[in-house]
């Protein structure tokens, strides 16, 4: 059991910030409204494109520039702003075709912007409109070129406009801003907060698993029964007799004691602190006190540890090591 | 006074009952999601034929023309390759429709032997196909988003794959394997939404982080005093 407190304490002191950074991202990106990190709460619902293709006449496939269909994935003829067009979709582009001339059709400034206020339903106004010819951090799952559309609201909003064919790509703000940062404490990918299999993450998760382990070993060990005792009302408690032996005139005080309890938080509770450090946690050595008792408990590994054989022999133990099981007699620390 | 750590150490210990377990899922949980590739888990090592790209017909049966004269409230056309030969997808807003560009032939719905085909084409492996159902109704978990009908074609490949094939456009829509199955499920331990996996903003797990956050700073608390006054065993005197 030293050595499973060891490992605790050990990988606590080391990733416990990195623990606590887990816990509290977790926590702030499942408070944060999703609505609100999507941008969808002040977004008009998309109208679904049920406009039917013109019946006049349209260029047909074999008429395009054939070089612009080179390795296409696919090819759909559909509407775009009320206009036929050839959606040609390659591996990581998407280029639009005029399907009556079959020029190329790109998403203009002034198209982005009327786009953008179709789709804003927010209070803010467009304050500056700027091109983006590769993705950033906003954009990150979008190749192509844009159009970033930021607006004048106060958590400033910007919406990513495709240049090629005006979809809306991301709709950002400050409420997305903040789930993004804490996303990217959570999966420890710094730089592109994308990758939650990189080597970092993996490392510590992989050390951290071990404080997980080797707490839930010490829960079983640090309960006992006695510790669920409040929950059994109707049947009294038995008690122990625990003799205080003063150091200074030797005189002596008796204590009465739930069966079970931690005889150092029992002590505590009653009003006589022992020296300690840690609080009870086997770890400082300081709550020595010297039992008499009938049957002396064999001192733990814990003990052996931090008390020395000839202290040990003399019938010294750690209080916090030790439950309340028969009556004893206990000599006190000298103040100093 | 009271020494300050005993109530800490309290305050840790019956915060350990009461969520360290759910802790210790989120970590175990956290690390089989970190440790197997994401593209793996999306079966990227499953699949092959995925970048199939469309060879432009030069004399189909029917053209574009042709096929918005027959069907007059099309919305949308789409050329795509299926098994390495091109196809039409003519979209109206009451259906799909899938078209032989050689023939001229409506094709859609694909029968089974079709959809296993096309699995099959897809399947990067040896395994043969050990059983398809056609899913109309009550969906799956594992496809809950997607838009029925699907053909669910199930592989005798030892990791239960499954691929699911649109029978009105012939696209393997997605895959599923045990190890995504496996993924999903860690998943819900990780966002604590038994019920549907999706909704990672749920009181419980609301509650559970906002224990564990207390569980954890009471344990960082602790460290100030285990590590403090530390000294080494005195020596054994005789």
């Amino acid at each position: 059991m030293p050595f499973i407190r060891k490992v605790h304490k050990w990988v606590g002191l080391l990733i416990g910030i990195q623990v606590f950074l887990w816990l509290l991202s977790g926590l702030m990106i499942s408070l944060l409204d999703p609505a609100k990190v999507s941008g969808q709460y002040q977004a008009r619902p998309a109208q679904a494109n049920t406009q039917n293709l013109p019946s006049g006449s349209l260029l047909e496939p074999q008429e395009l520039a054939q070089d612009q269909l080179a390795d296409a994935l696919s090819i759909e003829l559909g509407m775009n702003r009320g206009k036929p067009v050839y959606r040609v979709r390659h591996s990581d582009d998407v280029i639009l075709l005029d399907a009556i001339d079959g020029s190329a059709i790109v998403t203009s400034q002034m198209n982005a912007e009327s786009l953008a206020r179709q789709d804003y339903s927010g209070d803010g106004a467009i304050a500056s409109v700027t091109r983006g010819m590769a993705p950033d951090m906003e954009t990150r799952n979008h190749k192509g070129e844009y159009w970033r559309v930021n607006f004048s609201d106060h958590v400033n909003t910007s919406l990513y406009i495709s240049a090629v064919d005006g979809r809306i790509l991301e709709r950002r703000n400050d409420f997305w801003r903040v789930r993004d940062f804490f996303w990217m404490l959570h999966i420890m990918d710094y730089a592109g907060r994308d990758n939650f299999n990189n080597a970092l993450l993996i490392g510590i998760a992989l050390i951290v698993i071990w404080l997980g382990l080797s707490g839930l070993i010490m829960l079983f060990s640090s309960f006992t029964r006695y510790d669920f005792y409040f929950l059994n009302v109707f049947q009294a408690a038995k008690q122990r007799t625990v003799t205080l032996i003063d150091p200074e005139d030797g005189s002596a005080r008796e204590l009465k004691i739930r069966r079970g309890a931690n005889l150092f938080l029992a002590l505590s509770e009653q009003g006589t602190d022992l020296p300690s450090i840690c609080g009870g946690g086997g770890d400082c050595g300081k709550c020595r006190v010297k039992l008499e008792s009938a049957n002396l408990p064999e001192p733990n590994p814990t003990e052996q540890g931090l008390l020395p054989k000839a202290l040990r022999k003399q019938g010294f133990r750690l209080a916090c090591q030790h439950h309340v099981a028969e009556n004893l007699r206990l000599h006190l620390p000298n103040k100093s | 006074m009271r020494n300050r750590a005993i109530h800490i150490r309290l305050i840790h210990k019956w915060l350990g009952l009461l969520v360290g377990l759910q802790v210790l899922i989120w970590l175990g949980s956290g690390l089989y999601m970190v440790l197997l590739d994401i593209n793996f888990i999306h079966g990227d090592s499953l699949v092959k034929n995925m970048q199939q790209t469309v060879a432009i017909p030069q004399n189909p049966a029917t053209d574009m023309a042709g096929l918005r004269a027959r069907y007059a409230n099309a919305t949308a056309i789409r050329l795509t390759a299926v098994m390495g030969k091109t196809f039409y997808t003519v979209t109206t807003p009451d259906e799909r429709v899938l078209i032989d560009t050689e023939s001229g032939n409506v094709i859609s719905p694909l029968d089974e032997k079709t959809a296993s085909e096309i699995a099959r084409f897809h399947f990067n492996g040896d395994a043969g196909v050990k059983k398809a159902s056609l899913i109309t109704s009550d969906p799956p978990m594992e496809i809950q988003t997607r838009q029925l009908p699907l053909w669910r074609i199930d592989f005798n490949d030892g990791y239960n794959t499954s691929f699911y094939v649109d029978p009105y456009t012939g696209t393997l829509v997605t895959r599923r394997f045990q190890y995504w199955r496996i993924f999903d499920f860690m998943w819900m331990l990780h966002i604590m939404d038994y019920q549907d996996r999706a909704d990672a903003h749920n009181l419980l797990l609301k509650t559970a982080q906002a224990s564990g956050l207390l569980f954890c700073i009471s344990g960082l608390w602790l460290l100030f005093y285990s590590f403090s006054g530390r000294r080494r065993k005195e020596p054994d005197r005789p």
